[in-house]
């Protein structure tokens, strides 16, 4: 087991390293010059000043050295200032980043408690018309882009019945962006809960628990729900990632104060620095949460586990 | 001996088309998309209006009468705008995926093919792309690009080439690691014949559900990249860009954001359902 | 018969219903009395699978059973009554891979049904299990009690399954193939200790099986199964010695007979085709961070050589290291060490395009007649691939080539435009030979050919490849699992185990009188298809053999003790 989460740990290292790879060269990869481009927007900014961003930047040396100098400010928990406002960026990251994980996570939750009993359910009844029937709702749940359905719970929600507030970020105003996340990606995990119970189903391990006589609801929870639940665990991992690209587009339709909205905004304004810190930490995210996914796996799976 | 038991199997790609039109999901699916090829075909003539003229007829107006769909903030013609946004869903859906199945196809054959060291480099950055995500991928690209519908669908595109490179690598694996495919290479054949004759049209099928289920991926996701303002810009009629508009007259003009929301998942339902039609009959073993 | 069990009488089994309706099984009757073994034998579609699934209520949707089965005074057709599972019959199935739920401990699986049929509480039902295993032959059943399914082999697994059904004390044990996948070592042990248990416990045994030899070995009535009907049922020696049905004469027929050789040896004074000369492969499993976590020796300092016009026999178990050393010589699969030359040329050092005309020479035919021809290719293009890469031949004259190469190997010329899933598995494997002779190879390496195919089907496929070998002088590697599929090929066999050959020599001389001691195991195990011969309890299989390095026992008789 200790050898499949390490090699899992050194994977997502690798990734983090190529992140901050790429972070560095992406301000390179802008056509034209960046630092122009930055303060293209705003007025009055002088050719000293644009030469002296430059050189904050280590813009004038060479990408190696760059890159060295941006590892050595990293280290230092570094990741430089905002354009606009030159506020450090990681604090700017940090005070948003628990909005966002906190959305994502209670997305997730939803997503799992209605998907994965939906799935299951469709499985139990396979071919019959509660399994067509929820089979279509998933195909059309999938469908559905989460920015439309974001707008919509806002119309009915906020606007036409009043429940629920239109935007900001208290405990109630996270209801309909959670709920907005959670919805879309519940399809998912109904779809892939049932395709799995069925695979399990149809295995002999469980004619053989029929075979024992074992009532069926004995079979179900204790042999196909265990070993059926093992691969929608595994997809857990990368439905958070899901969730936290959806969260881009969701905060910004309910004005949620998290780092997607945040990053929107950085690539209107062009505030390169935001962009980088921003990509570094959302994969430092996905990867930590892929890892303990992976972890969860290995303690559930015997055949890992025991290895 | 009449041996009964040696009888062929009956599966295999052969039907292909009369299991699809069988399947519900196909039909539908194939209904759907049908319908979507043909308003983009003819949306010159569809289009009662010019979907970009403004003040036809007033704003706001809401659908029925003259306006079927509606009009909207600037009094633009809703039906005509839908009908030439299905040119660019349909566009955006085919360009972004030709580039994601055709580099990732590239990637996962050469890496199943060769495998050894140049299997061990391109699986690896896959792998590590693949964990960064579809949506940090297109973001990151967007932000260096800068916001246009165009940059909005290479960063879609370069977005999907992991998750393409990955079920190509895999389909493809399965197949080398197939007797036959040794018996070829046992008879001498070398890397082209092996590629070309047995590799791709047995890797193929799959890849076609995969791309087929992976447009109506690409066109949310650039219809996402819209809707946040980093794709399509004014006047384009994009769905996902009309969708945003919508938000300010939400209470107002309600059918600005009901009508191009449908429009968007109703095409990206078919691409959905027909994939899924794809997949059941290329596969028959493969349960509904 | 004295006190009958189960008393089937009338038993069909339906796919469907209405006009489309399939029939699987078709009236079936039988008495089963407490004690007795009873074999039901028939090739795959025969429908022997389905009558027992009928029996445990466990057809699939859409297939019902008609008829009766009286069974302590109960139908177990009649829908309206829980079919006594586990309690009154237990069911064993052919893969013990598969079988046992691998997210569960075996203590779990073991004991759950004795505490929900209220056969024992929790601690009384975890000390008869440890009992059990250790009576089904597991060492260390305590621990193994908290062991997972994959901590097990192939063999433990299927005692376990046994141990299992027998904790509820069933009054009758249906097994279904419940040797198939097992090497025979292993199977020669579940055997005996299936039937150590009928002795013990007096359980009815239902054997389900495909294979003349168990049968034989084990039953004491069998009944005779084709395409869902019974053609033949009686006594295992009135079936064997005088089978009534034609059916029944062409499986026992079809049995490699272990009893006559057919292959007169050959001199083998002249110069060898193929040299194998220290050849070694190791695998790594599970590599990480550059350190391999284990090794398995597949091929372990091999030496051999193979003579022109022979068959030389490769026979060992599962993970012998006999398909890697097939692999290595068709090169498919690279070696670490040794070098094999095939008529005077290294066949290791080669690359490139030397290589891809080499290959000409060594042609290879697959164990799986399903995946070794391409879907998408019709079967006269796989055919006449090698002839397009290896020849200069005209398209016409290939398609010529290709109508005989079909007629060669008892197909029709028009058969070229088809494709492989218009065929059957047994034709399959008659164009993957087409395919193999048709450049005109100096050795074939069939790995398996015949294993993935019914009794009568591998007859067939055997027949045609001794036809080839003595009308165009073919040599040949026959990689097998099976001595006497092997025994009625091969002029030589060489033993392997571990990926070492432990024996080697002229085929009688290896049968008639086997040096090393895991030779003999093999030989024993194998189940011979004659119930007059019916053996008492075997020495069971030693763990670990000699493998020194090979002596020469007798001339041309190599042994490694």
């Amino acid at each position: 087991m200790w050898r499949f989460i390490g090699t899992r740990v050194a994977m997502g290292a690798l990734t983090i390293w190529v992140t901050t790879m790429l972070v560095t060269l992406l301000i390179h990869a802008v056509p034209g010059d960046p630092v122009q481009i930055m303060y293209a927007q705003s007025q009055g900014t002088t050719p000293e000043q644009i030469e002296q961003v430059r050189r904050s930047l280590g813009l004038d040396r060479s990408i190696p050295v760059q890159y060295l100098m941006y590892l050595e400010r990293l280290f230092q928990g570094d990741l430089g200032n905002t354009i606009r406002g030159g506020q450090p960026v990681l604090e700017v990251i940090m005070q948003r980043l628990p909005n966002t994980l906190v959305l994502a996570v209670a997305s997730m939750f939803i997503a799992i408690v209605i998907g994965v009993p939906i799935g299951f359910l469709a499985a139990y009844r396979e071919g019959t018309i509660v399994d067509i029937g929820l089979m279509v709702l998933a195909i059309a749940g999938i469908s559905m882009p989460h920015f439309w359905l974001g707008l919509m719970l806002l119309f009915f929600f906020a606007l036409e019945l009043g429940w629920l507030p239109v935007s900001g970020n208290g405990p109630m105003n996270l209801i309909l962006p959670a709920l907005t996340l959670g919805l879309s990606n519940a399809a998912i995990f109904a779809r892939l809960t049932r395709s799995s119970m069925i695979d399990v189903m149809n295995q002999d391990f469980v004619q053989t628990a029929f075979a024992k006589g074992l009532p069926k609801a004995i079979v179900l929870r204790r042999h196909v729900l265990r070993a059926g639940l093992l691969p929608v665990v595994t997809m857990m991992g990368l439905q958070f990632a899901f969730m936290m690209g959806g969260a881009i587009v969701v905060e910004n339709i309910f004005s949620w104060n998290g780092v997607g909205r945040m990053a929107v905004e950085a690539i209107f304004q062009r505030d390169y620095p935001i962009i980088q810190g921003f990509i570094l930490t959302f994969s430092v995210v996905v990867v930590v949460v892929a890892i303990a996914v992976d972890a969860l796996y290995a303690v559930l799976d015997p055949r890992i586990r025991r290895a | 001996m009449g041996i009964l038991s040696d009888v062929p199997t009956r599966s295999a790609p052969h039907g292909f088309w009369r299991r699809l039109l069988r399947s519900p999901n196909g039909v539908v699916g194939l209904t759907i998309v049908l319908g979507l090829v043909f308003c983009a075909m003819f949306a010159e003539v569809l289009a009662p209006h010019n979907p970009s003229k403004m003040g036809t007829g007033g704003r706001f107006l809401p659908p029925g009468g003259d306006f079927f769909l509606g009009t909207d903030e600037f009094g633009r013609d809703m039906l005509s705008r839908i009908l030439h946004g299905s040119r660019i869903t349909l566009l955006v859906g085919a360009v972004a995926v030709g580039i994601s199945l055709t580099t990732g196809m590239l990637v996962g054959m050469i890496a199943a093919f060769w495998r050894g060291w140049v299997e061990a480099v391109l699986m690896r950055s896959t792998d590590v792309l693949f964990s960064f995500t579809e949506t940090l991928i297109a973001l990151s690209f967007v932000a260096v690009l800068g916001p246009s519908l165009q940059n909005a669908v290479i960063a879609v595109g370069v977005a999907g080439i992991p998750f393409y490179a990955r079920t190509c690598y895999s389909a493809a694996l399965v197949e080398t690691s197939k007797p036959y495919f040794e018996a070829s290479i046992a008879a001498g054949a070398g890397p082209a014949r092996l590629v070309f004759v047995h590799l791709l049209p047995n890797v193929l099928p799959t890849m076609i559900v995969v791309a087929t289920l992976g447009v109506s991926t690409a066109i949310l996701a650039a219809a996402g990249l819209s809707f946040l303002g980093l794709g399509a810009q004014p006047p384009t009629s994009e769905w996902g860009y009309m969708l945003a508009g919508s938000r300010d007259y939400i209470n107002r003009a309600p059918w600005l954001m009901t009508i191009p929301g449908l429009a968007i998942a109703i095409t990206v339902l078919g691409f959905n359902l027909l994939g899924d039609g794809l997949r059941t009959s290329l596969d028959p073993v493969e349960r509904r | 018969m004295s006190s009958v069990l189960l008393s089937v009488r009338d038993l069909s089994v339906t796919h469907g219903s209405g006009t489309r309706a399939v029939p699987l099984v078709h009236s079936v009757n039988f008495d089963l009395a407490r004690g007795q073994i009873l074999s039901i034998v028939g090739e795959s579609g025969s429908g022997k699978s389905m009558t027992s699934k009928a029996l445990m209520g466990l057809l699939p949707p859409n297939v019902t059973a008609t008829g009766e089965a009286q069974f302590r005074g109960a139908n177990l057709l009649d829908k309206n009554i829980a079919p006594p599972r586990g309690t009154g019959i237990g069911l064993i199935f052919q893969e013990p891979m598969t079988a046992l739920t691998p997210v569960l401990t075996i203590g779990m699986q073991l004991t759950e049904a004795m505490v929900v049929h209220g056969l024992a509480d929790a601690r009384d039902a975890k000390a008869r299990a440890i009992q059990m295993l250790e009576r089904v032959g597991i060492p260390n059943p305590k621990q193994r009690m908290t062991q997972y399914p994959h901590e097990l082999s192939g063999g433990m697994r299927q005692r376990v399954m046994i141990a299992m059904m027998m904790l509820l004390e069933p009054d009758i044990l249906i097994a279904d193939e419940p040797t198939t996948a097992l090497d025979v070592t292993v199977q020669a042990q579940i055997l005996d200790l299936l039937r150590d248990i009928v002795r013990d416990t007096d359980v009815g045994l239902i054997l389900i099986t495909h294979d003349m030899g168990v049968v034989a070995e084990m039953a004491e009535d069998v009944m005779v199964m084709k395409a869902g009907r019974v053609v033949e049922a009686g006594s295992v020696h009135q079936i064997f010695q005088a089978p009534g049905d034609a059916y029944t004469r062409a499986l026992l027929d079809a049995v490699p007979s272990v009893e006559t050789a057919s292959v007169d040896s050959k001199p083998t004074d002249s110069q060898a085709l193929l040299s194998i000369r220290h050849l070694s492969k190791t695998f790594s499993g599970g590599r990480a961070f550059g350190i391999a976590a284990s090794v398995t020796r597949a091929v372990d300092d091999v030496s051999l050589d193979i003579m022109p016009g022979e068959t030389l026999a490769l026979v060992g178990e599962s993970g012998s290291g006999k398909s890697t050393l097939g692999r290595i010589l068709a090169r498919l699969t690279k070696a670490d060490k040794g070098n094999v030359t095939l008529a005077g040329t290294d066949l290791l050092s080669l690359e490139g395009a030397p290589l891809r005309q080499e290959r000409r020479k060594i042609q290879m035919i697959f164990q799986d007649p399903y995946a070794s021809l391409d879907p998408r290719q019709s079967v006269g293009a796989a055919i006449a691939e090698p002839i397009k890469i290896q020849t200069t031949l005209s398209k016409a004259d290939r398609a010529k080539r290709v109508a005989q190469l079909l007629s060669r190997v008892g197909l029709t010329p028009d058969m070229a435009s088809r494709f492989p899933h218009e065929f059957s598995g047994g034709q399959r494997q008659r164009v993957s030979i087409a395919r193999a002779i048709a450049a005109g190879p100096e050795l074939i390496i069939a790995d398996e050919p015949t294993s993935a195919l019914d009794v009568s089907i591998q007859a067939q496929i055997l027949d045609l490849l001794s036809d080839l070998k003595s009308e165009n002088g073919l040599t040949m590697l026959f990689i097998s699992h099976d001595l006497a599929v092997v025994r009625q090929v091969a002029d030589r066999i060489a033993v392997m185990r571990a990926g070492r050959i432990l024996e080697f020599g002229p085929t009688e001389a290896v049968w008639a009188s086997p040096r090393h001691p895991y030779t003999k195991a093999l030989i024993d195990a194998a189940p011979v298809p004659d119930p007059s011969r019916k053996r008492s309890a075997r020495a069971h299989a030693l763990d670990t053999f000699p493998m020194t390095p090979l002596i020469e026992a007798a001339p041309g008789h190599w042994v490694a003790l």
